[in-house]
């Protein structure tokens, strides 16, 4: 399991105030561990859904780049740019967080490098973009990274590729929950923790809450 | 062996919340493939032959059977578009014949995988 550790299986007898932490960081973890996984393949887009949700991820699935700068509020329902940056803004701050993307790269129309542009064009640049193929070609691959592709991966993706990826998207998700990056979780006393957890929830409502529906997107 | 350990993967995501993923994977993959194996077909039809085409179609055909393990599909895939790209016409159609086998042969497999 992709957050999990090894302290939440033990039984506890009594709960300490860093065991306490560490069940809440897990369960807002689980909460709000938003993907967005955009891929013009139903097969693929199933099994990668599994290995997220499997991850204790929340996934949206979309069948292309074009729906999901839809998704992002970066187009309109009738595919004209937005007039103004303000419609991704007004979708963030409505609420609706998205941790990551993973895209396929071969797709019809826009490409995942297109969308990865895009997206880190964008008032969601700073949003990890993973870039997915089934070919693997080195030029393809820099030229992925350089256009600031969080990580490559090689189809057909497996959960310990997702597993690899957890320590650095983690780091940056939990300092974006806390929103106090210099604070060390494990030294922080019982009563400040309090006020985190409080300030946790008021950052980050329940994304179902919140998300704006869209008719057209196939959501799985 | 006609699967690899990409089926593996797949039985190992299997659990009890979701006891018939495997199943409904590979019925996508039935689903993909038998629409992409028609579009080959009727392209294969059309004189002279569209490679690139041919090729994309190819791409996606093998992307679903990598997908799901199915190796030796996967193979005659590569050696499709290796043909493709070569622009050998009879390669092609020799190589699409051996892969329609491999894949009723696949299937035969699977349905027996989930008696």
């Amino acid at each position: 399991m992709l957050f999990r550790n090894k302290m939440e299986l033990k039984p506890q007898v009594s709960d300490t105030p860093s065991q306490h932490q560490q069940q809440q960081k897990q369960e807002q973890r689980e909460k709000h561990f938003h993907v967005l996984a955009v891929d013009d393949s139903e097969t693929d887009r199933k099994i990668l859904e599994k290995i997220l949700s499997v991850s204790s991820c929340q996934v949206t699935c979309v069948d292309s780049g074009d729906k999901a700068l839809e998704y992002l509020g970066l187009v309109d329902a009738n595919h004209q740019d937005s007039a103004s940056p303000s419609q991704s803004e007004r979708s963030q701050e409505d609420g609706l967080k998205v941790n990551l993307i993973m895209t396929d790269y071969c797709m019809p129309g826009m490409t995942g490098y297109d969308l990865l542009k895009r997206v880190k064009g964008s008032s969601w640049k700073e949003v990890p973009v993973v870039i997915m193929s089934s070919e693997n070609e080195p030029s393809r691959i820099n030229k992925c990274l350089e256009g600031g592709a969080e990580d490559f991966l090689l189809k057909p993706v497996q959960l310990s590729d997702v597993k690899k990826l957890q320590p650095r998207l983690l780091k940056s998700f939990d300092q974006s929950c806390t929103n106090l990056p210099d604070i060390d979780p494990m030294t922080t006393d019982n009563s400040k923790s309090n006020n985190n957890a409080t300030k946790r929830k008021a950052l980050s409502p329940e994304p179902s809450e919140r998300r704006p529906k869209m008719k057209e997107l196939t959501v799985l | 062996g006609y699967l690899d350990d990409q089926f593996v993967q797949l039985e190992e995501l299997q659990d009890h919340a979701n006891p018939n993923f495997v199943e409904e994977v590979v019925a996508l993959f039935y689903k993909d493939s038998s629409r992409l194996l028609l579009n080959i077909d009727q392209a294969l039809e059309k004189k002279p032959l569209e490679f690139t085409k041919l090729d994309g179609y190819m791409h996606q055909f093998k992307g679903s059977s990598s997908s799901i393990g199915a190796k030796k599909v996967k193979a005659e895939c590569t050696l499709f578009r290796d043909y493709c790209r070569a622009g050998n016409a009879e390669g092609c159609m020799r190589t699409f014949q051996q892969l329609k086998k491999e894949y009723a042969t696949l299937r035969k497999k699977l349905e027996a995988y989930f008696q």
